[in-house]
């Protein structure tokens, strides 16, 4: 019996079921409703006292979309694999002559499908707050492009950290920790954002790199060719995330969770020069 | 079984029946330091089920995750109709297995489920949704082929189990615990369901339990592993008069009477020339221990001096059995000797 060769694409319908049949990607959106409904009534208070201009608001609504969107791609990552080990619903998987690495595409991509539903319940707030601004559809644009980067990376990392991890609630904690890292940057002081440090990790941290796109592009009102440089670490950080999956999913998925490969190497090598040491 | 799922284009030929379709040697395991499999060779012939006994910790599931392509060996090979163990990805087509607490999507029904591992086996839907149905025919599930599988109770769960593990038509079925936690009718029934298996499919069973009697009554081969290695293999036949031949195991009998009868059987027993002992235990089985001479066996001609006795006496003989004569009488013995 030879296997299936559109693996990837059962796997992606049966992940799908899972997550929107079983309810649980619902709730996830359900949870991002309520979160950018409060930050669309903020913005729309501070706009009654005159103190937000439309076009601050307008990227703000979509920046804090992005934030809370990719979110929601990383909270199901990070479970997926993990949490089939917990609930033992992985061997039966792998006891199957389907290619490993489309399985993981299938998840991965089930993963990611929340975050165009969450980008496109986003746009009635933003028409709403753009008050008739002409920004508003190339920034809805851009905001989709840099939005789907970024999803990419925090599902793809999520996903990663769940081949590498027996339980759902360690790479879910792992998975926030990356989250919350990177949101870091936004939180330190406006002198130290522009020295060369701070620009640097800006440069380096695909979130924020994106959310200073934004602010400059349709805030600063700066030229596009400006901002290319801003865009060079989500893209690259992108490329990277899906390097990572394509070379851990490349070996076979374990049905425990252990070291990644090339510390297990690492470590085998040490223990060798060890032997031989002595 | 009613129907027999035809093997779908591509299936590799079933080797003759003489031929064995598992052939496991010499395999080792080890966790870091701690040696689960020591030196694991056995073979099963198709059509057969093959007992794996063992207590907790003997390294029952760990055998059955190496021949199973889950884990790898540190040392040895096996091979599964003729492919070697180097194939793992060939040998997970011919293989179908029910792992140890095996869970399922919450969201799908049996009849979804089965028909998403037989696509993931290269089956197209149309094919997988027929035999989906035929399995579910088989195992007892059509009325609830379209439920959700987390309305199932545990025995429908491990029917939908075995099914799942016959999606391919495989040529050795792996079945680790598969009545734990069934009810005894439970477990009947899936024993008969196992049993069916090997017969109309000529597929081979490797069925892993701690039921001993019943996989006395189903089994035609036994491994009894403990510490990671097997301390008795062949033919349940063989296995039970491997033990049978320790002379002190045949120096005792076993006879079950009526709760009534107990105290007339015991003075009738005890008033035998040659009783060292009696025991009664629950059931109303009383244990008779003959004088050992000097090692010797008891000779049959003794043990029918028991029944002969009680017959006289007119007690009712409700059971008889020569000790150690059993598999839980050999297992028991084996493993002892092993941890000792």
């Amino acid at each position: 019996m030879t296997a299936n060769p559109r693996v990837w694409w059962l796997q992606f319908r049966q992940e799908l079921d899972e997550l929107w049949v079983g309810g649980k990607a619902l709730n996830l959106l359900i949870l991002y409703s309520v979160l950018m409904s409060i930050t669309a009534f903020l913005l729309a208070t501070n706009s009654e006292l005159s103190l937000t201009p439309p076009r601050t608001m307008i990227v703000v609504t979509i920046q804090s979309a992005i934030s809370f969107g990719l979110f929601l791609g990383l909270i199901i990552a990070s479970e997926s694999l993990s949490g089939e080990r917990e609930r033992a619903t992985l061997e039966p998987l792998l006891l199957t002559p389907a290619s490993h690495r489309q399985i993981i595409l299938g998840k991965f991509l089930a993963a990611l499908s929340p975050w165009p539903m969450a980008y496109a319940l986003t746009i009635p707030y933003v028409a709403v707050l753009a008050q008739g601004d002409l920004a508003l559809v190339p920034a809805l644009a851009w905001g989709a492009l840099l939005g789907t980067l970024v999803a990419i990376v925090f599902t793809g990392i999520g996903l990663v950290v769940s081949m590498w991890s027996n339980s759902s609630r360690t790479s879910l904690f792992v998975g926030l920790l990356v989250y919350l890292a990177t949101l870091l940057p936004a939180q330190l002081p406006g002198e130290f954002q522009s020295t060369a440090a701070g620009a640097a990790i800006q440069a380096i941290d695909p979130l924020e790199a994106v959310r200073v796109f934004l602010r400059q592009g349709f805030v600063d009102v700066r030229p596009v060719e400006e901002l290319w440089p801003l865009l060079y670490a989500p893209v690259a950080v992108t490329i990277g995330v899906i390097g990572a999956i394509f070379l851990s999913s490349g070996g076979r998925l374990s049905l425990t969770a252990g070291a990644p490969r090339i510390l297990s190497m690492v470590a085998r090598r040490a223990e060798g020069v060890g032997e031989h040491a002595t | 079984m009613q129907h027999a799922v035809a093997p779908p284009a591509g299936a590799i030929a079933v080797p003759a029946a003489t031929e064995p379709i598992l052939v496991a040697r010499d395999i080792h395991r080890s966790y870091g330091t701690r040696r689960a499999l020591r030196a694991l060779s056995f073979s099963l012939l198709p059509g057969r089920v093959l007992g794996f006994l063992g207590p907790n910790g003997a390294g029952k599931t760990t055998a059955i995750r190496v021949l199973t392509t889950i884990l790898e060996p540190t040392s040895g090979q096996f091979e599964v109709g003729g492919i070697s163990s180097e194939h793992p990805d060939r040998i997970r087509r011919l293989i179908g297995v029910l792992p140890e607490g095996l869970g399922f999507p919450r969201h799908s029904t049996g009849r979804d489920y089965l028909t998403y591992f037989g696509q993931l086996y290269g089956r197209r839907k149309a094919d997988a949704r027929q035999t989906a149905d035929r399995l579910l025919a088989d195992v007892g599930l059509t009325a609830r082929g379209d439920s959700l599988i987390e309305t199932y109770s545990h025995g429908m769960r491990q029917r939908l189990g075995i099914a799942r593990a016959l999606v391919n038509d495989p040529q050795v079925v792996f079945l680790d615990e598969p009545t734990l936690g069934l009810d005894p009718r439970g477990q009947l029934e899936l024993l008969g369901l196992i049993r069916e298996i090997a017969r109309d499919r000529q597929a081979g069973v490797v069925l892993s339990s701690h039921l001993l009697s019943e996989i006395e009554n189903i089994c035609d081969d036994v491994v009894i592993m403990n510490a990671g290695q097997i301390v008795a293999k062949g033919s349940v036949a063989e296995v039970l008069g491997q033990a049978s031949q320790d002379p002190a195991r045949q120096n005792s009998v076993r006879v079950r009477v009526a709760d009534l009868s107990i105290a007339p059987a015991e003075s009738t027993i005890d008033g035998l020339a040659g009783v060292r002992r009696l025991d009664t235990e629950p059931g109303g089985w009383l244990t008779v221990e003959f004088v050992d001479d000097q090692g010797a066996p008891v000779h049959d001609i003794d043990r029918n001096r028991v029944l002969d006795a009680l017959i006289r006496a007119g007690i009712p003989i409700l059971g008889f059995e020569v000790a150690g004569g059993r598999l839980q009488d050999v297992f028991l013995q084996l493993t002892a000797e092993s941890i000792e």
